[in-house]
Order: structure tokens, then C-alpha cells, then sequence
């Protein structure tokens, strides 16, 4: 006869019981940390190296916009003033920096005419060029003009160039950075926040410091908007008569089977079908958000329709039964009562959706959103033919280009990305949760 | 009781309110309900008690054609209401629904006000000309379903708020609000302890000096307390239809006797 057991003693099975638990607890948060440190690491390396993206650096100089050689005719015409290119700016604006430069005493040692014009970026001659044919009026004048310090300058102030770089870098000599630095602390130079990043179109490839999102963004926008006009209507129409109305038989499953399916067909299949069917079928021209967003629509409408339909069926059925049973119909049942219901849900699944398109990138590859834009498209619907980029797209273009100032613009591009991404998740639960209602 | 039996006598002259011939219902292969013949009154109460399983709520269902809503549910035999067939090609089951109101088992009002809850059927079959006409019927299907002095000040609360016994009662006020002449209650006591369904069976009786009411129940007991004919389903069968008195004192069938003795079921 075995003795009786103690409460108070465990059993080895007991023990080992336990021990299993304990072990699996450790693994489980072991993975939650793990996952923790890899969004932790991805986001901390993007924002090191993107936050530079929102700074930028500029220097403000008084320039004389000296009448004779950018208004030869004499007529102050836009038109004939337009026959001076950025090429007879540039000298004029390198001959007020090194003007002031004196005038502040500030020495130019070792730095040539050349030396001194790279300060400035490339587009500082253009964006002056374009306020003087917007403003005619202007010449003559003496303004104090602030203008986008070049590329490397611009990296100097933001730790990414530093004298021992400069020393093995073409594009820049140790001089320049004193220079630079000397004309900081004459406050000249100054960094401050970036609104050209969000607002202002792409540049070249040598043009950095110039570089922003506004085309991308608006462009992605637009993209958004056909997106949400089209697959929501169709995906919420698709998934209440599939739920609700459809009969149940091989036909149905099949389409449902394949419904799932295409929610996880690659997205660059969706590229090619779209550059089938949309451009070279349709005709409908290359780089348009129109096309983009008829692409995200074939892309986003499995995850509306699937996640319509989770929140139609999770509806419960004695809230169908009691609207039959009073004499609705079946549409007034749906209308009236199950679909309510089921909205909180169906926003989730839209807005997750958009998210998902929002990012993707690989599908507009194909249909041509990667070329590069300057222009802003028009408002829509007009705007939605005209050529775009994309947020995404952009990021991707950013990170092909040479001038390493262009890893931090596209850090920085993927942060506004993320920002958009976050925001739409956040939305998506607050509506969940002002909606949710209890039955 | 002896009014009861009044009422009983006066109306056992008058054609039946609903009568059913050879009803059979399948459910894709299973024979749930087996050549059901039953006369149903008016302004009285008829409970169809049975063990689970026996087809007694299939038959009710069918009585409002909720049986359609089932894709693999499949009714044949003959079902009159006022002497028209609700089967016939021609029938909207939606105006017969209308007409033949239905309480559930498990109270199920919509997550909306207790005022919308009333006013849907009336709102969707046009009853109410303006908003004034709107509230009288939401407060008369509320006086007669017992619930307007619990209600009244409340009456744009969340009608999922209220207990269990009074989302029942206002699921009868939604019921009656659409002016049914047939009212269907599918166990509508389960789910509600012993004071509420007092007072749901207490509702049940006064309903039924203007409604003909059918019900099922699982309680014997509460089929003898309110109800005036019964009917015992088994397995798919009618075993017998009588006066309730008469099921529970004499009954004719030895199964009948069995399952109210507790010896099936």
C-alpha cells in the first residue's frame, strides 16, 4: 500500500508539468522580445539616419538683381526674360556671396570662384530665376535672398561630412567646410526646419538638398482616393451578396475559394496585369494615379471582400431572424440591421487594406509611377491622368541614386511613409472602437 | 379558469384560425416532421410540447414560413391561414410574416432604442402616417406587452440594456407593434428566470384574448398554465391534440402519458 499523498509536496508529474509551463512562458516572451528589438532597431535606424531629412540648411545673402543682364531687352517681359537660362544667374549670385563674404570680413582662404559658387546649391540660380519671372518688378532691387546651401554643406551641418571626409571627397575641399562654418557663426548660414521636403517636388541626381515628397505624396493621395471610391463600394457590394444573398453551392465556393487566393497572389502580377489591360489595352496613360489606383483596387479588393464578409458572419443570426421575422425583407435586414453591425468591422478591414496599398511599391514599378515627376499633377478628376510618383516608388527611386545625401532623403520619405501608415491603423482603431456596439 | 373555459366554448364554433393538412418538413435528407395535421384556434392559446428534437418549433416555424430562410429546408402539405394557403406560389412571405408575428427563444431585441425596436415593423410596413400616429402604436404594443411603466422614461435607452424579462417583453412589443393577428413564441421563457417568466406567461394569457397564440414550450407546467389545447409532438409526429386539460389528466396516447409522467423526454 502506497502512503497517502501530500498536497504539499508536488509529484514529479506535477513538477514536470510545471516545468514545461514555465519553459514555454520563457520562450514566448522571448519571441515577444525579439520582435520588440527588431521594430525597435528598424525604426531607431530609420530615424537616425532620416530625421536630417526634415532639417535642412540655408544662407541668406543680400543680392543685387542687376537689371542689364537679366532683363537684356529692357522690356520686363516674362516672356523675352525667360531667353536668360539659370547659367546667367549663377554668376550673379557668386558674385554677392563673395561681396558679402567681404564686406563681412570673413576670409576666403585657399577658395577659389568655383569653390565658393558650390556653397550654393545648383538650385538656388533656378529658384531665384523662377521669383524673378514670377515678379518682374524685382530687378533693380537689392533683396536678401535665402537660397538651399549645397549638398555637402548642407551634410556638414547635419554630421554626415566632416573634415576628414571631405579630405578623400571630390566634391568638396576642408576649406569649404571652414568657410562654412565661419559663415554659421556670422549667422549666414542657418538650419532650420524642412517644409521643401513634404511640399516640394523631386530633383536630379545632383541636386539633393533639393529633393521632396509633395509630387509623391500627392500623387499616393491620389491613388488613396480612386482606391477607396472603387473597391469599397465594390468590395463591400461583392462580399454582402456573397454572405447574405448568394446560394450556397459549387459555384459560389469556387468563387470564394478563389477570392482567397487572389489576396495572396504577388503583387507584381497585379503590375502586369495592370500594364496589360489598363495602358496597353485601355489606353490609359503611363504614370497616372488613375492606373495606380486601378491596380491597388484589383490589389485591396480580396482583403475588403474577406474582411466584409468576417464581419457580416460574426453578426449573429438571431438579429437577421428577429428583422424576417417582423416582416422585413431580406435586403431590409441586411440594410437595416447586419450591415450596421458589421460596419465597424468592414471600415477595419478597408483601412487596413489602404494601408497595405498605401505601401506597396513593386506593382507601380510596372506601370511606370517610377519615372521622374517635377510637375504637380492638376486637381482631381483632371489631376488623376497626369503623371505622378509615389510614396514608396520614391523611396525606392531615392535609394538608386549616387549623392549618399540621398539615403537620408529616403529614410526620411520612409518615415513620412510609416507616419501615414501608423496614423491610418490609428484611425482604423478608433473607429472600431466609437462603433462597436454590443448585442 | 373558468373564464378560460368560456372563452374556449365560444370560440370552438368558429372556423379554425390555422389549419394544417399532411405537413411534412425535411432538412436536406432528415424527415424532421412526419404528415402533421393540426387545427389551430383563435384567441386562445395553443402549446406544442415535446422532447427535444421532436419537431415542434420546426412546425411553428412553418407557420410564418421562417423555414425558407434554411436553404436545405424543404416543406410539403398544406398550411391555411384564413382560409388562403401560405404556401401558394403567390404568398410574399414577407406580408405573411406581417401578419404572423414570432417571439424567439432567446430575447433578441436590435441594439437600437427601445423606441426603434417597437417602431421598426410599423416604420418598413408603413403603419404610421406621421410621428404622433408612430408613438401611439409604440406605446399601445408597449401597454400590451406590460412593459410601458418599466419603460416610458427611457424609451430612447438601448434596448439591449434592459434584464432578460423585459427584453422578451420587448420583443412581444416589437411583435404586436406590426398589428400580427397570429402571434408565434418559440420557448420564450428559456431563457428567463422564474419571476420574469411569470410575468411573460401572465402577458401570454392576456395576449390572447386578442391574438391567436401558439407556443412551444419544454415545461409541461407551463403549458398547463397557459394554454387551452396542446399539442405532443415525438419524433417527428403528432402524437396527440387535445384540451390541454385533457392531454394532462387523460391522455389518450401511452407515449402522451409516458413523456408527461417523465418517462421519455
Amino acid at each position: 500500500m502506497t502512503p497517502a499523498k501530500s498536497l504539499l509536496v508536488a509529484d514529479p508529474r506535477t513538477r514536470a508539468r510545471n516545468t514545461a509551463e514555465a519553459r514555454f512562458r520563457a520562450l514566448g516572451l522571448g519571441a515577444v522580445l525579439v520582435g520588440l528589438g527588431a521594430l525597435l532597431l528598424l525604426v531607431g535606424t530609420i530615424l537616425a539616419n532620416g530625421a536630417g531629412a526634415f532639417r535642412q540648411t540655408y544662407l541668406s545673402i543680400p543680392v543685387m538683381l542687376d537689371a542689364d543682364r537679366l532683363d537684356p531687352a529692357g522690356t520686363r517681359d516674362p516672356a523675352d526674360m525667360a531667353a536668360v537660362t539659370t547659367f546667367g544667374y549663377a554668376p550673379l549670385l557668386a558674385q554677392a556671396l563673395q561681396q558679402h563674404l567681404l564686406e563681412r570680413g570673413i576670409a576666403m582662404d585657399g577658395i577659389g570662384p568655383r569653390d565658393l559658387m558650390a556653397i550654393i546649391s545648383q538650385e538656388a540660380p533656378a529658384q531665384t530665376r523662377a521669383m524673378v519671372l514670377q515678379n518682374p518688378d524685382l530687378l533693380g532691387q537689392t533683396l536678401r535672398i535665402e537660397m538651399l546651401a549645397g549638398g555637402r554643406i548642407d551634410g556638414y551641418f547635419k554630421g554626415r561630412v566632416t573634415l576628414q571626409s571631405a579630405e578623400r571627397d571630390a566634391n568638396v575641399t576642408p576649406a569649404q567646410l571652414v568657410l562654412a562654418q565661419a559663415m554659421a557663426d556670422a549667422g549666414i548660414i542657418e538650419t532650420r526646419f524642412n517644409w521643401a521636403f513634404l511640399t516640394g517636388p523631386d530633383a536630379s541626381g545632383q541636386r539633393p538638398e533639393a529633393a521632396g515628397l509633395g509630387v509623391a505624396i500627392l500623387g499616393s493621395l491620389y491613388m488613396m482616393l480612386v482606391v477607396l471610391v472603387l473597391a469599397l463600394p465594390i468590395g463591400v457590394a461583392a462580399a454582402i451578396y456573397l454572405e447574405e444573398f448568394a446560394p450556397k453551392n459549387r459555384l459560389t465556393d469556387v468563387i470564394e475559394v478563389n477570392i482567397s487566393n487572389l489576396a495572396a497572389v504577388p503583387s507584381i502580377v497585379f503590375g502586369i496585369l495592370g500594364l496589360a489591360i489598363f495602358i496597353n489595352f485601355a489606353g490609359l496613360p503611363q504614370s497616372a494615379p488613375v492606373v495606380g489606383g486601378l491596380v491597388l483596387t484589383l490589389m485591396t479588393l480580396p482583403t475588403i471582400i474577406i474582411a466584409t464578409r468576417a464581419a457580416l458572419s460574426a453578426v449573429p443570426p438571431s438579429i437577421r431572424a428577429a428583422a424576417l421575422g417582423l416582416g422585413a425583407s431580406k435586403m431590409q435586414s441586411v440594410f437595416h440591421h447586419v450591415l450596421p453591425l458589421a460596419a465597424p468591422g468592414i471600415l477595419t478591414g478597408t483601412i487596413i487594406g489602404l494601408a497595405q496599398a498605401l505601401g506597396e511599391t513593386a506593382p507601380l514599378l510596372l506601370i511606370g509611377m517610377v519615372a521622374f515627376v517635377r510637375d504637380f499633377p492638376a486637381a482631381p478628376p483632371e489631376g488623376l491622368f497626369d503623371p505622378a510618383s509615389a510614396l514608396p516608388v520614391q523611396v525606392y527611386n531615392w535609394t538608386q541614386r549616387a549623392d549618399p545625401a540621398f539615403v537620408e532623403r529616403a529614410a526620411g520619405a520612409t518615415l513620412v511613409l510609416l507616419g501615414l501608415l501608423v496614423t491610418m491603423n490609428l484611425i482604423a482603431v478608433l473607429l472600431r472602437r466609437r462603433f462597436e456596439r454590443r448585442w | 379558469m373558468n373564464a378560460m373555459q368560456q372563452v374556449e366554448g365560444a370560440v370552438t364554433h368558429h372556423a379554425p384560425k390555422i389549419s394544417a393538412k399532411g405537413v411534412d418538413v425535411f432538412y436536406g435528407d432528415t424527415h424532421a416532421l412526419k404528415a402533421v395535421d393540426v387545427e389551430i384556434a383563435d384567441k386562445m392559446v395553443t402549446a406544442f410540447i415535446g422532447p427535444s428534437g421532436c419537431g415542434k418549433s420546426t412546425f411553428l416555424r412553418c407557420l410564418n414560413r421562417m423555414n425558407d430562410t434554411i436553404d436545405s429546408a424543404r416543406v410539403t402539405g398544406r398550411i391555411v391561414l384564413d382560409g388562403e394557403d401560405i404556401y401558394a406560389p403567390r404568398v410574399d412571405p414577407v406580408q405573411l410574416r406581417a401578419k404572423v408575428g414570432m417571439v424567439f427563444q432567446k430575447p433578441n431585441p436590435f441594439p437600437k432604442s427601445i423606441y426603434d425596436n417597437v417602431a421598426y415593423g410599423p416604420r418598413i410596413h408603413g403603419l404610421a402616417r406621421d410621428k404622433p400616429e408612430l408613438d401611439a402604436i409604440v406605446e399601445k404594443s408597449l401597454r400590451r406587452a406590460a412593459l410601458w411603466g418599466e419603460v416610458r422614461d427611457r424609451l430612447g435607452a438601448p434596448g439591449t440594456g434592459l434584464s432578460g424579462g423585459q427584453q422578451q417583453r420587448l420583443c412581444i412589443a416589437r411583435a404586436i407593434a406590426t398589428g400580427p393577428e397570429v402571434l408565434l413564441m418559440d420557448e420564450p421563457c428559456s431563457a428567463l428566470d422564474p419571476i420574469a417568466t411569470a410575468q411573460v406567461e401572465q402577458l401570454i394569457d392576456e395576449l390572447s384574448s386578442r391574438f391567436c397564440v401558439v407556443i412551444v414550450t419544454h415545461s409541461m407546467a407551463q403549458a398547463s398554465r397557459v394554454s387551452q389545447k396542446t399539442a405532443f409532438f415525438h419524433l417527428g409526429e403528432l402524437v396527440e391534440f387535445d384540451d390541454t386539460d385533457r392531454i394532462f389528466t387523460n391522455p389518450g396516447d401511452h407515449r402522451t402519458e409516458s413523456y408527461i409522467t417523465g418517462r421519455i423526454g
